[in-house]
């Protein structure tokens, strides 16, 4: 009984070489001859003693990343002697896992081995051509998250003197980097502290990734960090096309400095880095040429402030010099201007105190004359006016006036002025210059008014 | 701040310091007394940051030794 319709009879029953060896003749004949076939190296391996390289060829699905085809292949070490070099000459980029290529392949089955390609030739344009849009789809990713520029950004220390260094301790490089910066001539003092990380294969994104978690802890301590390994042979730079170890570098909080030996375009940690250098030993020079350029700053700065200073001084010193120069001439100058006023007014003295002492007494002299003058004015007049006042009191007096003929008649005591004063039959007294005489009213008789 | 930080800001602030003073004394108004003062503390200022450029900063070494 079956399930499936079938149209075998089971007197034409084979063996699995025989079913095999059909498979193959089905296969030569639907797929023979050469393909130019795109897909990605996995489990790249080489076999030292033969020098064949086996791998698979896979294809993954763009967005999930899952594999969706595979096949075995092979390289015999007469093609691959060839190809190798070639291909990483061209790329710059070792023949490893993960690459995208394009590749002649001819499909084989074997009735022991089964199903596999085998290559004949390679386009290295391809792999750099996909590179290159790795590259730019990372750049675009960390463009579009706005930290592509955040490493960069970071201002370069004045003085780079404390450098954690992250590579792999057995890559040459390291050691040179080493020698090149403990033995710069002018003697500046670098402090190198190594953090290991594998500098290549699969691994390399994360173990350098992990070194600068490391250091991240004592970010304080150090002034740069390093990313360097040694150069020469052609490398595998597809593990410095990572998103993930560009993210991180672009957001480490020291600047980043790239010397990972390659001629090549840059890598994207290049991009990403604070400072791309091509060898660990450019990036020593580099090291060395910043803190120059400090020595230099300072050095220019001090000739500056001697040169300056030296000028101020000099100003200064040429100043008083002519202040001291033009003292005695000045003061000699200034001492006869003073002397000959004082002579000329010394001169003058004599004749100016007599001429002011005559003056003043002829002042003096004419006021004592007007003085004499006014008081003999003012005692002749007051002495005429006594003579007048005595003249007066003289006449006034009642005995010059009785003398002249005048009487005065007095009633018990007192000057009579009225004849109403008087009645008749009383007595009264007139005194006269030379006596009185006491009479008797006989009548009375008044002038009428008018 | 922890001490190296200290260490170089002050080496930043010190040549910052110094182009001010080279500045000031480029103006030619300073004072001749001042000027000596200002000289003085350059002079200080040009040690420092030598020091920092060409001395081995012990701390430092032992700290990053110390590290791991």
């Amino acid at each position: 009984m079956s399930l499936y319709p079938d149209n075998s009879t089971k007197e034409q029953t084979l063996t699995l070489r025989e079913l095999n060896l059909r498979v193959k003749s089905a296969i030569q004949a639907q797929v023979s001859g050469m393909y130019w076939l795109r897909a990605e190296t996995s489990d790249v391996r080489v076999n030292h003693a033969s020098g064949h390289c086996y791998l698979e060829f896979v294809e993954k699905n763009k967005q999930t990343g899952q594999i969706v085809a595979k096949a075995r292949a092979s390289i015999w070490a007469k093609t691959f002697a060839l190809l190798k070099p070639y291909f990483e000459r061209e790329t710059r980029q070792a023949f490893v896992s993960g690459l995208s290529v394009l590749v002649k392949v001819t499909v084989d089955f074997h009735e022991l081995y089964g199903f596999s390609l085998t290559v004949y030739d390679i386009d290295p344009s391809y792999t750099l051509g996909d590179m290159a849009r790795r590259r730019m789809e990372i750049v675009k990713q960390l463009n579009e998250e706005g930290i592509f520029t955040l490493n960069k950004e970071l201002p370069f220390p004045a003085i780079p003197q404390r450098i954690a260094v992250i590579t792999s301790p057995t890559a040459a490089g390291y050691e040179d980097f080493v020698n090149q910066l403990t033995n710069n001539k002018p003697g500046y003092p670098f402090q190198i502290k190594l953090f290991t990380a594998l500098m290549q294969g699969e691994k390399t994104e994360e173990s350098i990734i992990s070194a600068l978690d490391r250091i991240y802890g004592y970010a304080d301590y150090f002034d740069v960090v390093a990313i360097i390994r040694g150069g020469g042979s052609t490398s595998d730079l597809n593990c410095f096309d990572s998103y993930l170890l560009a993210a991180n570098c672009a957001q480490f909080p020291l600047p980043v400095i790239t010397g990972i030996g390659h001629e090549r375009d840059e890598t994207v940690l290049d991009m990403v880095a604070n400072t791309r250098m091509k060898t660990p030993t450019a990036v020593a020079e580099f090291l060395i040429g910043r803190m120059d350029l400090a020595a230099e700053a300072v050095e220019d700065l001090y000739q500056s402030l001697t040169t300056l200073v030296e000028k101020r001084l000099t100003e200064q010193k040429s100043l008083l010099q002519m202040l001291i120069s033009r003292l005695p001439i000045t003061v000699v100058n200034l001492l006869e201007k003073m002397r000959s006023q004082l002579l000329t007014l010394g001169g003058k003295l004599p004749t100016a105190s007599i001429l002011l002492v005559s003056t003043q007494k002829s002042i003096l002299n004419d006021r004592f004359r007007q003085l004499q003058q006014l008081s003999y004015t003012q005692l002749e007049k007051n002495r005429k006016f006594l003579q007048l006042t005595e003249q007066f009191v003289t006449l006034a007096s009642p005995e010059y006036i009785l003398k002249r003929g005048y009487s005065l008649m007095l009633k018990e005591g007192k000057i009579v002025k009225s004849v109403s004063s008087f009645s008749e039959g009383e007595t009264f007294i007139a005194r006269l210059a030379d006596g009185e005489v006491n009479a008797v009213v006989r009548f009375v008789t008044k002038k009428k008014n008018k | 701040m922890k001490p190296m930080e200290k260490n170089k800001e002050t080496y930043q602030k010190a040549v910052a310091r110094l182009r001010e003073i080279v500045t000031d004394i480029e103006r030619g108004d300073l004072d001749v007394d001042v000027l000596s003062e200002r000289v003085k503390e350059a002079a200080r200022l040009i040690k420092l940051c030598k020091e920092k450029l060409f001395q081995v900063d012990e701390e430092v070494k032992k700290i990053l030794e110390e590290l791991e």
